[in-house]
Parts: structure tokens; C-alpha cells; sequence
């Protein structure tokens, strides 16, 4: 499989779920690449399968057919699928999630939320953990529970959950939904500045508004990438 | 982070129905550490009591009940009985402390509903039955059988025949004799406690029985040496019986197994009870967090990683409740004490229920075995859900 240094290599990427009896076919074969540092956005209205996607990137879920290869492992080439147990590495090692719901764990002060994802490497990182909420502008909101922050403020503390070990790709999905426009604009400049600094971004929206402002546009209409 | 911290935080997430499942696996623990201990302290209170009892042999005619209920039922009279000269060998034996002569005799009154047991014994039995106490306080001496006529009542014996005074004087018609009360004994818990206590030669005059007595308890210098002497005695006095004390605690320790027995299925039980409850407890806690473990497994966690975590929840649940058990149990041991000894018979009088490592131990194991249990098929059950759909849900 070519690859050419890509963090992200897509080629006829295929999902379809059974449901009941009907096949749904959730993505038709799409192919894309992400370079380290590109900030793409999949542009697409709701259903399109952004998160089916997504899901397929970061090794959530398998796809049917096609090839996939992340940050230089083989997630699927045909037949072929990554262990589990690979792929759980692979999140760990090389890819952050952000939700349009942020997700966070209700009981965790600000910096613990950040520190989550160390427990799984048997690592503490306290310290990187307030730094990188500095870094995205929390350093004021370090010790506060989810339920006293802002919207605004608790996708960055995500953010910051998603960035802790230091990914080479980030999947965003609808991370702006849920905020209002100016706070949707900080967490894409936000967004933009770690792209500069050479994190890969696939960013999920239906938002037009936001696609112009991406590197790359994938328009993704009921599981096909259009032209253009 | 560690695992174990962001395992105690998710407890936190549902603060009621944790503190409710730590208060429930505290209660059991409670209970079954109060009924382990007091088991232990049980049994070692009675052994403790028989061994400060210092009687280690007895020796009595062949044939010869030795309980003085059985004496009563079989018509109040020994048929056999033993040459008192015989007291005076067993005292000059190698390991002997002390050796009591005694001689009982039973009056039996029907029309009053009664028997009365009359002992005829000397100083050697004071010196032997060193607890016992007059009801002033005072260590029980040679004096109060100094008289031919003196008559020294066991407690209950004392409140049969309604004396509290010493001096009285109380007539026996059936041997035509009258007695001085010298003195009453406090009560011991025992048998000791319904006897009419007279000197040994009054008693051997009085039921025409010169020169005999019924038993010689014997008291070694070290009760190992129970059944060399035991041994020697039987080639010694071939028409007499040794009963050694210990078969009488070997009895009492069967006894003690069938109690045991019911308290370790009680504790089967309790122990069940709460891992149910525990059980039930992390599975809702599986459910209403399947979003969060979705949200952990995109963090990076393998299946493992979330095993752990639920099974070291399950394991903090059921520990912090059992150590509050624990605590509380050994808090309230005293409370429960004084109850116990209320209503079961023979309890020694000395603290029963004081701390004890072994039933601490088999309690630890049980909490353990409780959150390895409880916490198997709830882990499971996280490790195995759907990520994408975990992540889908409300
Ligand atoms: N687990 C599943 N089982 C069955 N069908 C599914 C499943 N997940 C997604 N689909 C279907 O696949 C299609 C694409 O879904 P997907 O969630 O990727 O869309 P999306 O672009 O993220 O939409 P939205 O903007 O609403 O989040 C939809 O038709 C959806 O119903
Ligand atoms: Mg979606």
C-alpha cells in the first residue's frame, strides 16, 4: 500500500450496516488522503456518514471493504482487518477525539478529564496536563467539574483530553455543534493554530460557513465523496 | 492518573446508591465478623474456663455417673463407692497438685419437688476450687468446715433454702441433723453453684458410709501430664473409673462444631446477600455509564483497561464496606456481648468477643472473595460494549 508519508490513507473505503434484513450502506467507497498538519473538513448534511468516517479512521469500527492505513499502521486492506488490540494502541498512540457533545466524565475536575487517557499508559502527567489547558486557554478553569463550565470552556478541556498524548491526527466530530458562533470561532482558531503546528485535523461539520477555512474540502453527500 | 483513582471517582458519579451498597456490605461484614468473633472467643472462653477450672482428672467408682443431674434421675442414691484412703496415694503421686476427696449423697424430697445434694469434702477442695468466692468477698478457707455441724451453701442452694445470713441454723429430718451455715458461695455459672456443702467426715457419718467417697479430682501440676498419670492411675486402682477432663472438653468442642456449623451457613448467607447486592449495583452503574466507557474506549482504553477499572470499582465498593463492617463490628462487640450473654447458656464470664485476627482474616477473605465475585460479570459486561454505539447513546 502507498502511503507517501500520510497520516491518513483512504482508498474505496466502504461501510454498510445491516439492519434487520436492508443493508445500509453508510459509506460507498470514498478516497481521501490527510498529510500531517492538513486541516481537512468533511463537509456533509446530516446522514451523510461523517461519523461513519470517522468512526473507520480512529479504529472504533470496521469497514467493509476498501483499504485504510493510519499513521503508518494497516487499520483494513480488503480481507485483511487490525486486531483490536491494535487499534486500541492506536488510539492511544496516535489519534485524539473531540465530540460535538464533549463527553466529559462528570465527576473529574478540568485537569483529571485531561489526564484520562494517561490512565491507560500508566502515566500521571499532571503537569503536561495543566500546561496543555494553559495552551488552550483554561488555565484559570483548572480544578473546576464539567457541570461549572461553559460549553466553550469544557470542548476545550476535550481538546485538551484529545491532544494529552500527543496525536498526529485529530477527529473532530462536530466539535462547534453545540456552541454558539464566536465560541465556534475561537475553538476553530484554536483548531487552526495546532494545525500550523502540524497536527492532521479531519474535521465533521455540515456548517458550510467553516469549510472555506479548512486546507481541504471533502463534500460528502450519502456516503460518496462529490467532485469539487 | 491511576486507575484506581479514576475508579473511586466514578463511584462518586451516584454518591447515594454507593454509600446505600457500602452500608449494606458493612452491615454484613458487621455481622458476620461479630459471629465469627464470637464464635472464636466462644469457644476460647470455655477452654480457658475449664482449664482455670484445674480439675484434669476425676477419679470415681466404675459405674459411677459423675453428673450430679444423672445422680437425681437414677434415685438419688451411688451404689458404688471408692476408699478414701485412696486420696491420700493419688496426692503422694508424681505430678500431683492437689487431690479432693469428695463424698456425694443426694436427699430427695417429692412431696417439696426437690433433691438436694449434699458434699462432703475437705480443705484440699477449697484449695482446688480456688475461684470460688463468699458472697462477703472472701477467699473460702479451712474454717468454714472447721465444725462437725458446718454447712456451706452453694448460691443457688442458699436461695432454695432462703438463707442469706450466717449462723442460721437449718435441719435436715431425714438424717436427723441440724447445720450451722458458715458461709455462702458467690455464684460460679456451674453445678457447684445447687450443692449443700458440708465436711467429709460429718457426711460419711451422718449417710452411714464411713471411710467411702464417691470421686477424687485431681489436680496435676501440668495438664499434659493428664494422660500419664490417667494411665497410672487406672493400673493403680483397677475398680475405679479416670475420666479425663479433656474428653469432657472434647464433647463440649463437638457441641461447639454443630454451632459453628450453623454460623458459617448464616455467614454463607449474609456473604451472598450483599455480593447480590454488589452485583447489582455495578450493573446498573455498567448501564447508565455505557455512553462514558464508549467515550473512554475512543480515549484509548483496550477491553482490559475497562475490566479493570469496573472490577477495581467493585473491589473498592466492597472494600471500603467491609473495613466500615469491620470497624463498626469491633466498635459494637462490647453491646453485642453483654446481649449474648444474656441468653446463651454457659457463656464464660470473661470478654468474649475481643478482637480476633482469624475471624479479621476469614472476613478480609470473604469482602475479597465478595468483590471478585460480584465484580466479574459487570466487568464483563463494560468490556464488551459496542463502542460506536456506546458513544451513540443517551
Ligand atoms: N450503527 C448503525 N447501524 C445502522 N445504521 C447506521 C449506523 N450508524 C450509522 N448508520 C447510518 O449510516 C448513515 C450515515 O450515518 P452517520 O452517523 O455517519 O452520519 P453523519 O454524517 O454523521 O450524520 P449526522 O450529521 O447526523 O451526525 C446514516 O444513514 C445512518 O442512519
Ligand atoms: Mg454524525
Amino acid at each position: 500500500m502507498k502511503q507517501n508519508g500520510q497520516i491518513v490513507y483512504a482508498q474505496n473505503l466502504a461501510k454498510s450496516y445491516a439492519v434487520g434484513k436492508r443493508e445500509i450502506e453508510a459509506l460507498r467507497g470514498i478516497d481521501f488522503t490527510i498529510s500531517p498538519g492538513e486541516f481537512v473538513v468533511l463537509l456533509g448534511p446530516s446522514g451523510a456518514g461523517k461519523t461513519t468516517t470517522l468512526n473507520l479512521v480512529g479504529g472504533l469500527d470496521r469497514p467493509t471493504s476498501g483499504a485504510l492505513s493510519v499513521a503508518g499502521q494497516m487499520v483494513a486492506e480488503g480481507e485483511l482487518h487490525a486486531t483490536e488490540r491494535s487499534l486500541d494502541a492506536l488510539r492511544r498512540e496516535q489519534v485524539g477525539f473531540v465530540f460535538s457533545e464533549f463527553h466529559l466524565l462528570p465527576t473529574l475536575t478540568a485537569v483529571e478529564n485531561v489526564q484520562v487517557p494517561l490512565v491507560w499508559v500508566d502515566e500521571s502527567g499532571r503537569d503536561r496536563a495543566e500546561a496543555l489547558l494553559c495552551r488552550v486557554g483554561l488555565g484559570h478553569r483548572l480544578t473546576h467539574r464539567p457541570d461549572e463550565l461553559s460549553g466553550g470552556e469544557m470542548q476545550r478541556v476535550a481538546l485538551a483530553r484529545a491532544l494529552i498524548n500527543e496525536p498526529a491526527l485529530l477527529l473532530a466530530d462536530e466539535p462547534t455543534a453545540n456552541l454558539d458562533t464566536s465560541t465556534r470561532d475561537e475553538i476553530f482558531e484554536l483548531l487552526r493554530e495546532l494545525s500550523n503546528e502540524g497536527l492532521a485535523i479531519l474535521f465533521a461539520t455540515h456548517d458550510h460557513e467553516l469549510a472555506e477555512r479548512g486546507d481541504t474540502v471533502l463534500r460528502l453527500s450519502d456516503g460518496v465523496i462529490l467532485d469539487g | 492518573m491511576s486507575l484506581t483513582r479514576l475508579a473511586i471517582k466514578s463511584l462518586l458519579q451516584r454518591p447515594a446508591r454507593t454509600l446505600l451498597t457500602i452500608a449494606s456490605v458493612a452491615a454484613s461484614m458487621a455481622v458476620l465478623f461479630s459471629l465469627l468473633s464470637f464464635n472464636s472467643g466462644y469457644q476460647e472462653g470455655l477452654q480457658n474456663q475449664m482449664q482455670q477450672m484445674g480439675v484434669h482428672l476425676m477419679v470415681v467408682p466404675i459405674g459411677c455417673p459423675y453428673e450430679a443431674a444423672s445422680l437425681v434421675l437414677e434415685g438419688g442414691d451411688i451404689e458404688n463407692y471408692l476408699d478414701e484412703g485412696i486420696a491420700g496415694k493419688i496426692a503422694g503421686m508424681e505430678g500431683v497438685a492437689i487431690a479432693a476427696p469428695s463424698l456425694m449423697h443426694a436427699i430427695v424430697r417429692p412431696e417439696d419437688g426437690r433433691t438436694d445434694i449434699y458434699l462432703g469434702i475437705n480443705e484440699k477442695q477449697l484449695e482446688l476450687k480456688n475461684w470460688w468466692r463468699l458472697n462477703n468477698g472472701e477467699k473460702p478457707d479451712g474454717r468454714l468446715l472447721a465444725g462437725d455441724d458446718s454447712l456451706l451453701l452453694g448460691w443457688d442452694a442458699a436461695l432454695i433454702e432462703k438463707r442469706e445470713e450466717t449462723g442460721e441454723k437449718l435441719w435436715v429430718p431425714e438424717i436427723d441433723a441440724e447445720f450451722t451455715v458458715t458461709g455462702i458461695l458467690e455464684p460460679t455459672g456451674t453445678q457447684d453453684d445447687g450443692f449443700f456443702y458440708v465436711p467429709l467426715h460429718t457426711a460419711q457419718e451422718r449417710f452411714g458410709l464411713d471411710g467411702q467417697i464417691t470421686a477424687v479430682q485431681v489436680r496435676l501440676t501440668d495438664p499434659s501430664l493428664a494422660a500419664d498419670v490417667g494411665d497410672e492411675l487406672e493400673k493403680m486402682f483397677p475398680g475405679a473409673e479416670i475420666i479425663r477432663m479433656e474428653e469432657l472438653l472434647g464433647s463440649m468442642s463437638a457441641l461447639m462444631d454443630s454451632a459453628r456449623a450453623l454460623i458459617f451457613a448464616i455467614v454463607a448467607v449474609v456473604v451472598a446477600i450483599s455480593a447480590v447486592g454488589v452485583l447489582n449495583t455495578m450493573l446498573m452503574s455498567v448501564f447508565e455509564r455505557t455512553r462514558e466507557l464508549g467515550v473512554l474506549r475512543a480515549t484509548g482504553a483496550g477491553k482490559l483497561h475497562i475490566f479493570s477499572l469496573v472490577w477495581t470499582e467493585t473491589l473498592a465498593l466492597t472494600a471500603l464496606g467491609g473495613l466500615t463492617g469491620l470497624a463498626l463490628a469491633a466498635v459494637a462487640a462490647r453491646g453485642v456481648e453483654v446481649v449474648i450473654k444474656r441468653f446463651v447458656p454457659m457463656a464464660p464470664q470473661e470478654a468474649m468477643t475481643h478482637f480476633d485476627p482469624r475471624s479479621a482474616l476469614i472476613c478480609v477473605l470473604a469482602i475479597l472473595g465478595v468483590g471478585l465475585v460480584a465484580g466479574i460479570y459487570p466487568s464483563l459486561r463494560a468490556a464488551n460494549i459496542r463502542t460506536i454505539e456506546a458513544l451513540r447513546s443517551e
